[in-house]
């Protein structure tokens, strides 16, 4: 699955969250640049990206930041086994 | 332009992808950099465009170091020529990977590979970038939260790097009983052997657990900067 991304980095948070199927990468491809003409227009400071996993989770795993904040990251790796 | 640029990528981002399937692995790919993050980049490293290595790329997160050795020998295997690029021993502001840049008809494709710890750090620090501070990432920002990030980079790469003694001491078992083995030594001798490499083993679980303990202790440490920075965050809003 492809999804595209336009987070905002000061606030930590998610602006837009799309997903795609695999054959709509063009369409995908497409958005991502009309997103970042409007915000360079507009002289909106946020990060547009396009990113391919096998699914939600695995995004989630990979790229918590867009997805979580400092704390709840740091939960994920803390009480390790013992 | 740069947008036809970015999407030329395609076809050797993919060939690079499909490799690290059949490897069974499943990748979280970047399909291209942000135009953003491109133009940053430029100013920051002052480099041409053509110069860039992470265009395109994906990431690989495995569970321990172990896993990491194997997984880039693997990749070494599938893309011959390839460069490696390993932060874990040389960290780059206390991040810690192996980046493989693999080259697919004149394309280089960047493939992180980070065991679990390593990507746990890697989103700590990006994400206090993002929030805090974007010099974070580059050794800036408070000294506070940047002594514990440059702390705990230096507490994953201990734990990794005895993550490592029980499988050499395996291995080492291993090999020296199919030497002895093949010079008739007896099994008296072998148990002499198996009991050295047990010692080494269980010597190694106990500095492991020590880790662990201190690991936690690190972790609440920096669960009371996360709130001691909210606080300042919060006051720096009201002002």
């Amino acid at each position: 699955m492809i999804f595209l991304i336009e987070y905002n980095r000061r606030e930590g948070s998610i602006a837009t969250f799309r997903d795609f199927d695999d054959s709509q990468r063009r369409e995908a491809e497409d958005l991502r640049l009309d997103i970042e003409l409007v915000l360079n227009r507009k002289g909106v400071d946020h990060e547009v990206v396009l990113l391919e996993a096998e699914s939600q989770d695995a995004l989630r795993r990979t790229h918590r930041r867009y997805f979580e904040d400092l704390r709840q990251i740091l939960k994920s790796g803390s009480g390790r086994d013992q | 332009m740069l947008d036809d640029y970015r999407r030329s990528f395609g076809e050797a981002y993919e060939a690079v992808v499909r490799t690290i399937r059949q490897r069974g692995e499943f990748p979280t790919g970047r399909l291209a950099k942000s135009t953003r993050s491109i133009v940053e980049k430029l100013h920051r490293e002052s480099i041409r465009l053509s110069q860039m290595q992470d265009i395109a790329g994906c990431r690989v997160v495995v569970m321990d170091v172990v896993q990491q050795e194997q997984f880039v020998a693997s990749l070494k295997t599938d893309f011959p020529g390839a460069s490696v690029i390993d932060r874990r021993n040389n960290p780059s502001y206390g991040y810690r990977a192996v980046h493989i840049i693999a080259e697919i008809s004149g394309k280089p494709i960047e493939i992180q590979v980070r065991t679990s710890l390593q990507h746990l750090w890697a989103e700590l620090s990006e994400k206090s970038s993002d929030v805090l501070d974007p010099t974070i990432k580059y050794g800036g920002g408070p000294d506070y939260w940047r002594n514990i990030l440059t702390l705990s980079s230096k507490a994953v790469a201990s734990y990794e790097n005895l993550e490592k003694v029980p499988v050499v001491a395996l291995e080492n078992w291993k090999k020296s009983i199919v030497e002895l083995r093949s010079q008739y030594v007896t099994e008296p001798y072998e148990e002499l052997l198996r009991d050295e490499e047990l010692r080494i083993f269980m010597k190694a679980k106990a500095e492991n657990l020590k880790l662990v303990r201190a690991w936690n202790e690190l972790a609440d440490v920096m669960h009371g900067a996360i709130s001691w920075l909210d606080e300042r965050r919060l006051k720096e809003q009201k002002q």
